[in-house]
């Protein structure tokens, strides 16, 4: 007899739709899974056995093939345990065949029969055609989040073949909840905090509203990770299909999703720089994990530390930066995550720490160069901003009325963000050519002021359309409408964006 | 006192006790010769100096108040030709004094919370007494307990620049946690900020001694305006002090005076920031003369704000690069004397020279740059513009190269102009 069950394997981070197919026949007893199975999926065998015998169910003393089609398509994971039980229970008539109409399967099997969650749940139930989709019970507000299917859960497979039969019930479904979820403001703490350091401020706003790659130079204990963490509170909620794109990532990766179910605000994600290439960009020897550039989409990669990345972890984001997507070469073909970033970067100057602030670094000339070298030219190009920031001095700190809070800068933001949209682009920071040309004019004054910056060096030229897309920001977030960049707007850019030299030291 | 006995003759309703009519009543809390010193403060042109000389030529207040209200011409109006002749000043004063009642008057500065410190009495300030120029009456408002204490004078010009302002701020708020009254003018400036920072020290936990102030005007009468707020926490927290009665306006001649009090109240006078001819030269002086130690606190030679300061080191002040040396001075009380610095002409600031070339705005950016090297947060800060406005005017100076930038620090070019 013959069986077939609906159920889905992950492609990147993607779900693609397997059907699980079982022949039962007269022969020597035997378990064949044949289409492409990975190591873990051939295990599977052991598993389905195991789990239909301690359920209390028949394992047939008979011929079974199972295949995986399409069978060109590579199967990873242990995520087809569960459909395959189910098919060897129809194919060999313990299970009515009608009782899996129109209905999918997810999840790993325990050998005592428990149904256990798979990564990828969302990804993998988006790719599913069946109205109705049985996973493990802690797999049941991912798959909701969708909405499309109808989502059942049994704790065990003996369970959910009662459950099917109809003389159990399947687990209560908790409700599903539309909620908001992501790094609260308490998580990421309100711009209101961060006071005297106006610069910072403002350069944490710009990056924000304009999705303008920021690096931090400074010493320790000069607030760059509080000012990394008060940025990802200034983002907008994310757009309703990128929200379900990072939920896939986040999903496939096996990350915890909000109660929710759906990541509807920008993540935060802030890796060591001693995680490894697989960890950062993602791969992974069998199963293809999406990594933590591609669990930052939407929101922000916060690389303390830049100079100790790997030199390699550093080059392979430059691909990403320029696309949105990271791509990764596999022996069965490539697969690409989604990765489209904030890159928020901080440095020290120097290893000591100190090079800012004069007379005070203990670094010998070699060790400094040494540092700078770690952070290419490309690398630095790819940062609209670049600031030094210091502690700020006691006096700053004193005095003075309360600090804008991350609300007002929020709202302002936005409607920044909402001006870029209606221009065609995400945002500022993805204007060119012809846009750049048409929303960031140049009167003579303002090519005066470049000029003039080029000519003292705080400007290269490739920098030129850099400052341009942030004075842009600038003006957008001080409601100025006109496609003419005002010289103050230009002038702020130029300070926001200080030369490489300025904050690190000269190359060599 | 035959001098006396003629213009009380001519007072309505004089006779054997003039001075019970004229007083009202005179009851016994009522100081007569203080009320009537407090009077005669009120007069124009009443200085210290012309005050002495005219109660010890009377003898005591009540007959220099009645020798004023008869417009006697007396002799200690001073040498006819300055001021006007001295007749003229007498009708002056006598047209002032036409309708006052001194121990009203009194009683006002009583009411309004006043004490009046009288010379030769009880709670007259210990270092006052010796002083060859001591106030006759002394106005406070606060706590007379911090005359007891060791005191510093904190001081220097009203056009300070942030180098001075902060360091101002942090001496103040570290002397005062060291037990020290802190001593000033309540000018803007350093002044200012020497307060200012004796206060936030207060505000903080730990024990800090609450500031003195000595002002040139009526202790209800605040001068400069943009004061107002830190006189008002200094009267509540620490002690004003002023030699003039209330309702005094401010005239020039009454800071250079209200300057000798500051140095007589003081066991160790600084001067953190003074231009070549600045007032705070003028505490300097005065302390020198009453043996008081003075230090002065260096600047960079470009800056026009410490050119007085470095003349008071190069004429034998004493260093001050720390609180340390401050509190060191204070400990040893070893009076450095200082040379006459008369007959030593000034050269005018070489800096101002470019002054012309520089706008209001630019001149404020530069002012706030002062003369160590500095990132654009602090004159963000120091400024109080948007940063727009700032980053702006900054462009206009660096395009011509008065200003410079290394690495994130921002330097004023103390030399040349254009490029
Ligand atoms: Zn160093």
């Amino acid at each position: 007899m013959l069986a077939s069950i609906s159920s889905s394997v992950l492609r990147g981070v993607d779900g693609v739709p397997v059907t699980v197919e079982v022949h039962v026949a007269g022969g020597l007893p035997a378990f064949t899974v044949v289409g492409l199975p990975d190591t873990a999926c051939r295990e599977a065998r052991d598993r389905v056995r195991a789990a239909i015998l301690s359920s209390g169910l028949r394992w047939p003393q008979q011929r079974i093939t199972v295949n995986l089609a399409p069978s060109g398509l590579p199967k990873a994971g242990s995520g087809l345990d569960l459909p395959m039980a189910i098919g060897v229970l129809v194919a060999s008539g313990l299970l009515e065949r009608e009782r899996v109409d129109d209905v999918a399967f997810l999840g790993e099997l325990g050998l005592d029969g428990a149904v256990r969650s798979v990564a990828g749940t969302v990804p993998l139930v988006d790719a599913l055609a069946p109205s109705t989709v049985v996973v493990a019970p802690t797999c049941q507000a991912e798959a909701a989040v969708l909405g499309r299917h109808r989502v059942r859960a049994a704790l065990t497979l003996a369970a959910v073949v009662a459950a099917l039969e109809g003389t159990a019930e399947w687990m209560p479904c908790p409700a599903p909840v539309g909620g908001v979820e992501g790094p609260s403001s308490w998580e990421v703490g309100d711009l209101s905090e961060v006071r005297g350091q106006p610069l910072a401020r403002r350069a944490i706003e710009v990056a924000a509203a304009g999705g303008h790659h920021l690096l931090l130079v400074g010493p320790p204990g000069a607030g760059k990770t509080m000012l990394a963490q008060r940025l990802v509170g200034l983002l907008p909620p994310l757009d309703p299909s990128v929200a379900l794109e990072t939920t896939k990532v986040h999903s496939a990766a096996g990350e915890r999703l909000p109660a929710g179910g759906l990541i509807s605000r920008a993540p935060f994600r802030a890796p060591h720089h001693g995680s490894s290439m697989a960890a950062l960009v993602g791969g992974g020897s069998s199963w293809l994990r999406p990594g933590e550039i591609s669990l930052a989409s939407g929101g922000v990669l916060f690389l303390d530390e830049l100079a100790e990345f790997a030199p390699a972890v550093l080059d392979a984001l430059r691909q990403p930066l320029e696309e949105g997507r990271i791509r990764l070469a596999r022996a069965h073909g490539a697969v690409s995550f989604p990765a489209r970033f904030l890159l928020v970067a901080a440095s020290n100057p120097c290893p000591c720490g100190n090079a800012g602030t004069p007379q005070l670094c203990r670094c010998s000339e070699a060790a400094r160069r040494r540092y700078r070298r770690r952070l290419s030219a490309p690398l630095l190009d790819r940062f609209d901003l670049r600031l030094g920031v210091q502690r700020p001095d006691v006096d700053r700190l004193t005095g003075q009325g309360a600090e804008e809070g991350s609300e007002a800068v929020a709202n302002r933001v936005s409607v920044a963000r909402e001006i870029a949209r209606r221009r065609g682009v995400g945002a500022n920071s993805d204007l060119s050519g012809a846009l750049l040309d048409r929303h960031a004019a140049l009167d003579p004054s303002g090519r005066a002021l470049l000029a003039d910056a080029l000519r003292q060096h705080r400007l290269t030229a490739r920098g030129v359309d850099r400052v341009r897309r942030v004075a842009r920001t600038l003006a957008d977030l001080s409601g100025e409408v006109g496609p003419l960049l005002r010289d103050e707007h230009l002038s702020v850019a130029l300070y926001l964006r200080a030369e490489p030299e300025a904050l690190l030291g000269a190359e060599s | 006192m035959q001098l006396g006995d003629e213009p009380l003759n001519e007072l309505p309703g004089t006779g054997s006790a003039p001075s019970r009519a004229r007083f009202g009543g005179n009851p016994p809390d009522v100081d007569l010769h203080a009320a009537c010193v407090v009077a005669l403060l009120a007069l124009p042109g009443m200085g210290p100096a012309r005050l002495e000389r005219l109660l010890t030529w009377c003898g005591s207040g009540e007959r220099a108040w009645h020798q004023v209200t008869a417009g006697a011409p007396a002799p200690v109006v001073g040498a006819p030709g300055r001021q006007g002749s001295s007749s003229n000043l007498a009708a002056r004063w006598r047209e002032a004094a036409t309708g006052v009642d001194p121990v009203a008057r009194w009683k006002a500065h009583r009411s309004e919370g006043v004490d009046v410190l009288v010379k030769g009495k009880v709670g007259y300030p210990d270092r006052l007494v010796d002083d060859p120029e001591p106030p006759h009456v002394l106005f406070g408002r606060g706590d007379l307990g911090l005359l007891g204490r060791p005191a510093v004078a904190l001081v220097g010009t009203r056009r300070a620049t942030p180098y001075g302002l902060v360091l101002a701020r942090k001496w103040g708020a570290a002397l005062a946690s060291s037990g020290v009254a802190v001593v000033s003018g309540l000018a803007a400036g350093i002044d200012a900020a020497a307060h200012q920072g004796t206060l936030d020290a207060g505000a903080g936990p730990g024990f800090t001694v609450a500031p003195i102030a000595v002002v040139g005007t009526g202790l209800d009468v605040v001068y400069p305006a943009s004061s107002r707020a830190l006189w008002r926490r200094v009267a509540d927290t620490g002690l004003i002090l002023s030699e003039a009665p209330l309702g005094t306006k401010p005239e020039p001649w009454r800071f250079p005076a209200r300057n000798r009090i500051i140095a007589a109240l003081a066991d160790v006078v600084v001067v953190i920031e003074s231009h070549e001819r600045g007032g705070s030269l003028s505490t300097a002086e005065e302390a020198a003369a009453r043996d008081r130690m003075v230090l002065a606190v260096p600047g960079s030679v470009h800056s026009p704000a410490s050119a007085g300061t470095h003349r008071l080191i190069a004429e034998g002040a004493g260093i001050a690069v720390g609180v340390d040396d401050v509190l060191s001075a204070l400990g040893s009380r070893r009076p450095v004397p200082l040379p006459e610095r008369e007959g030593r002409p000034g050269h005018a600031g070489s800096a101002r020279g470019r002054a012309s070339a520089v706008d209001p705005d630019e001149q404020v950016v530069l002012d706030a740059l002062g003369w160590e090297p500095t990132v654009l947060d602090d004159l963000v800060h120091r400024t109080g513009w948007p940063i727009e406005v700032v980053c702006t005017v900054l462009d206009r100076l660096r395009r011509r190269n008065l200003v410079t930038q290394d690495g994130l620090w921002l330097t004023q070019r103390g030399d040349s102009a254009e490029p």
